[in-house]
């Protein structure tokens, strides 16, 4: 099983340190990891603000880049399902077939679902409020979305539990958008501001000393207003969390 | 010129380019929500809309618990023979503005549903306007009349002779000041169903 | 890169108290429908097939809508059909004139905010009064509803206090809501009285049965088509179900959805005219029938309008809908806008940060959120798209292309970190209006890579 990790532009760029953990904590679950040098972008920014076309290209980088591993694996759940969900047809207009869609997988889904470990050697003495993110929970269905009628579950939960003394919370509406949404975030600032601002406070009101989530630009979206304001609260990427220690 | 029934409907037909099947929607309904104590259900989702469900003992008089519970209404319309505590019976009024100011209607009706207070009224009378204008209606619906949900409702009622029915599922009421519930609006401020 | 909502949204939530009671109340109903559909274990599997029969209804509009018209006119009811707003205002107007009405009451219809049905009736002398609490509070103040289902959401008990003792005579300072609502009861009830005609929209037409339904919970419907005997029906023509049966599903999703509650207080079913009356029903396309065609937004057709996607709408909450340009607002008034005319409401399009929570909210599984991503593709064929954004999409492609350039500028980004605040908290920067940007590391992931610092 050869599994190719996939480092989206904003975390190989802001936050390598969590393409650092994850390399390391695939490594430490036995995984063969590589990763193919020279990644840049899913396409995800462009095609969201309105022009898939300039995605075109990237999706067949993409799929160049990945063609020799069985799975795609990769620490950001909103660029995974845009590989996943529109890379088909983007390349489809480019007469390729794609492959990527159907073995690339977000971090978590791939340990929860694939790896499936009972234990993991993390330890992590804080509260954390999981941030459940729009396109982890209702695109890539990292855990049950709150309209739905579905039993409750939660992977990252799941995840997080593995960890040794956390103590593990969800806000008050606990998959309400945090207002990132790529470009909507300078488009609609004062709402999307506003949207940070309470979904940061929901997660301050549970008395978490992290917010943890699967999605770094939720995360960072959410961490400029923390900063800004000098909130009493931390963000941290979930595999931050499952790889301390390694 | 065509005219609009036809332009319309050849518009239909042209920009119409895929047809999806009608579902079968037995599954879905047999397997409806459904309820052990029937009756118990109905009474408590009638509070719950802001109504109240009064089951009639044994031996009572519907006309005693009427008054019992409108001691005030001096003006009750029905066109129910039972009906004693009635002061006018509505058909023989010369227009349906006439029923304006009655304290309290007593009406039929003709089936419950347990998932949401519901009852089927069919209308029997002249005036469409009894089951609307009291300030007060009761309703007397038979306890084995109460189905579980809509699907089994939907298949025993019908819009009769007068080709007029509507489901009454507590009073009349609006939220449209602020989000504040308010009981009222313009039909009944109060629904009663006895189960009779 | 400012959009008319994001100006007006911005001017919304200057308003912090307001806006707060807004995002708060509505999610308070966000929250009622929540827990109402979860007391169905069915749920999903209503919503599955009250999508399934507005694809089959919508697939055979010309069968229902010909077996609804014969079944109507067999009960009685007299059938027009409107291709356009035009035809259906003067085909209410000449119902009207026919008779003689001076006075007219209205239920709350979409389908006339859509056609503006009002004000042409006003200005041909016919009173036009609506009965709905909340869409009369908005006549008499004169002012368009901000949201479909509860129209004057935005407006303050004060608001209706003062407005009340103007046209009611209410008390002086009684902001009381059942105060009011029952001044409002007893003003109204003379209206209904003195009609000569009462007009309701329909949520839903039975083909089989030929009949209309509507659902309301102040009874307004019934109050107004009981008095005058002249009744008048219109109802968009994706209004259309096939029968009784499918009426099943669709009760049991629409108040749920809506407000949280069981059912409408009163769901009527009109098929045959009033002893001695007149029953008119008009069919309107205005547009609908274009949609058919379009198998990327055709879904659009499945709006119940029962607002569930407006009370989750993350963006709908916070900015109000007066914050659209389109009559309706929300997740559902982006779609509908867009199919009305790109041109004039592609402004709508980017008020959506793609959380997706309206499409798993919709009773009848309309694909809000794909359709408004699906939107944004189309918008530059429209001649519509954002010219900054395309600047920036380009300018990304071009970055992201080209590894090199990608791994130089990743290499300098760090530089940025370093910048003096006012050069990168300029006005220009949106982004650093109200957040602090990220630092950028002083070594990406790919340069760590090739340096062998991370694997072992």
């Amino acid at each position: 099983m050869k599994v190719g990790l996939f480092i989206p532009c904003y975390i190989n760029a802001v936050y390598p340190n969590v393409g650092v953990a994850s390399y390391k904590l695939l490594k430490s679950l036995g995984v063969d990891v590589d990763y193919p040098l020279d990644q840049t972008c899913c396409g995800q920014p462009m095609a969201n603000a309105g022009f898939e076309d300039e995605a075109e290209k990237l999706a067949i980088d993409f799929e160049e880049r990945f063609k020799g591993y069985d799975y795609i694996v990769g620490p950001s759940a909103s660029c995974v399902v845009f590989v996943r969900d529109h890379h088909g047809q983007l390349l489809e207009k480019r007469n390729h077939v794609c492959s990527s869609a159907g073995k690339i997988y977000d971090i978590c889904e791939f340990i929860h679902d694939v790896i499936k470990p009972d234990h993991l050697d993390a330890r992590f003495p804080h509260k954390v409020s999981i941030h459940n993110s729009c396109h982890g929970v209702r695109l890539m269905k990292l855990s049950a979305a709150s309209e739905l009628n579905v039993p409750y579950y939660n992977k990252l939960r799941d995840l997080l539990s593995l960890v040794k003394d956390i103590e593990i919370v969800e806000p008050e509406r606990r998959d309400e958008c945090c207002g990132f949404g790529g470009m909507f975030a300078v488009e609609e600032d004062a709402v999307s501001l506003e949207m940070g601002r309470s979904k940061v406070r929901r997660h301050i009101d549970t008395g978490a000393e992290y917010i943890v989530g699967a999605d770094s630009s939720c995360l960072m979206h959410q961490d400029g207003i923390i900063r800004r304001e000098h909130l009493p609260i931390k963000t941290i990427h979930i595999i931050e969390i499952l790889s301390a220690g390694l | 010129m065509m005219d609009s029934r036809e332009y319309i409907l050849d518009n239909i037909r042209r920009n119409t380019k895929e047809t999806f099947p009608k579902p079968d929607l037995n599954e879905l309904c047999n397997n409806a929500l459904k309820y052990d104590n029937i009756v118990g259900q109905f009474c408590e989702i009638m509070t719950q809309v802001g109504g109240r469900g009064v089951v009639l003992q044994q031996g009572q008089d519907v006309n005693d618990l009427i008054r019992e519970l409108y001691p005030d209404a001096k003006r009750i319309l029905s066109t129910i023979p039972e009906i004693t505590c009635a002061t006018e019976n509505p058909d023989h009024d010369a227009s349906p503005a006439d029923l304006d100011g009655a304290d309290l209607a007593v009406i039929n009706g003709t089936l419950g549903v347990a998932e949401n207070g519901a009852v089927w009224i069919e209308q029997k009378m002249k005036y469409r306007a009894v089951y609307f204008i009291a300030e007060a209606l009761v309703i007397l619906l038979p306890k084995h009349k109460i189905v579980n949900n809509m699907h089994e409702a939907y298949k025993l009622v019908s819009t009769g002779e007068k080709g007029f029915g509507c489901f009454i599922s507590g009073p009349s009421k609006t939220a449209d000041i602020e989000q504040a519930l308010v009981m009222g609006a313009h039909g009944a401020r109060d629904v009663t169903v006895i189960l009779v | 890169m400012s959009t008319q909502h994001s100006i007006r949204a911005e001017k919304f939530l200057a308003d912090k108290k307001q806006a707060e009671w807004h995002d708060e109340t509505l999610w308070l109903v966000r929250a009622k429908r929540d827990r109402l559909s979860k007391q169905v274990p069915e749920w999903e599997k209503l919503r599955d097939a009250a999508c399934a029969i507005k694809m089959y209804s919508n697939s055979h509009l010309a069968e229902l809508l010909t077996e609804f018209e014969a079944n109507a006119v067999k009960n009685g009811a007299i059938v027009h059909w409107a291709k356009d707003a035009e035809e259906y205002r003067t085909t209410v107007l000449d119902i009207l004139r026919s008779k003689g009405v001076r006075h007219f009451i209205k239920s709350k219809s979409m389908l006339a905010e859509e056609c503006e049905l009002n004000p042409f009736l006003e200005a041909n002398g016919i009173e036009t009064v609506e009965s709905d609490l909340g869409e009369r509070i908005l006549q008499l103040m004169h002012l368009a509803p901000s949201h479909i289902v509860l129209p004057a959401i935005h407006i303050k008990r004060e608001q209706v206090g003062k407005l009340f003792e103007k046209e009611m005579g209410t008390e002086q300072g009684n902001f009381d809501p059942t105060y009011l609502t029952h001044a409002a009861r007893k003003n109204l009830r003379q209206k209904f009285i003195h009609a000569e005609a009462a007009m309701t929209g329909a949520n839903f037409a039975v083909a089989s049965t030929g009949e209309i339904v509507v659902c309301t919970n102040e009874g307004n419907a019934d109050m107004g088509t009981s008095q005058p005997k002249l009744q008048i029906a219109a109802f968009g023509l994706e209004k259309i179900v096939p029968d009784q049966e499918s009426l099943g599903v669709f009760t049991r999703l629409l108040a749920r959805s809506a407000t949280g509650q069981p059912s409408t207080t009163y769901t009527s079913h009109y098929r045959k005219p009033r002893e001695g009356g007149e029953f008119h029903i008009i069919i309107v396309d205005n547009g609908r029938t274009g949609i058919l065609a379009d198998a990327g937004h055709r879904k659009a057709l499945n709006c119940l309008r029962c607002g569930a996607c407006m009370n989750t709408c993350p963006v709908y909450r916070r900015s109000g809908g007066y914050s659209y340009t389109y009559f309706i607002p929300g997740p559902i008034g982006i779609n509908l806008g867009m199919l009305k005319s790109p041109e004039r409401y592609s402004d709508n399009v980017s008020a959506c940060s793609l959380c997706m929570s309206c499409s798993n909210v919709c009773p009848a599984k309309v694909d809000l959120g794909e359709q408004i991503y699906l939107w944004r593709q189309q918008l530059d064929g429209f001649g519509k798209a954002s010219k900054e954004k395309k600047l920036i999409s380009k300018g990304l492609r071009y970055v992201m292309e080209n590894k090199t350039f990608f791994n130089r500028a990743l290499k300098l980004a760090p530089v940025a970190n370093r910048m003096p605040r006012f050069l990168v908290y300029s006005s220009l920067n949106k982004w650093g209006k109200g957040r602090e940007l990220p630092e950028f590391a002083k070594e990406s992931f790919n340069q760590m890579w090739k340096n062998r610092k991370i694997q072992k």
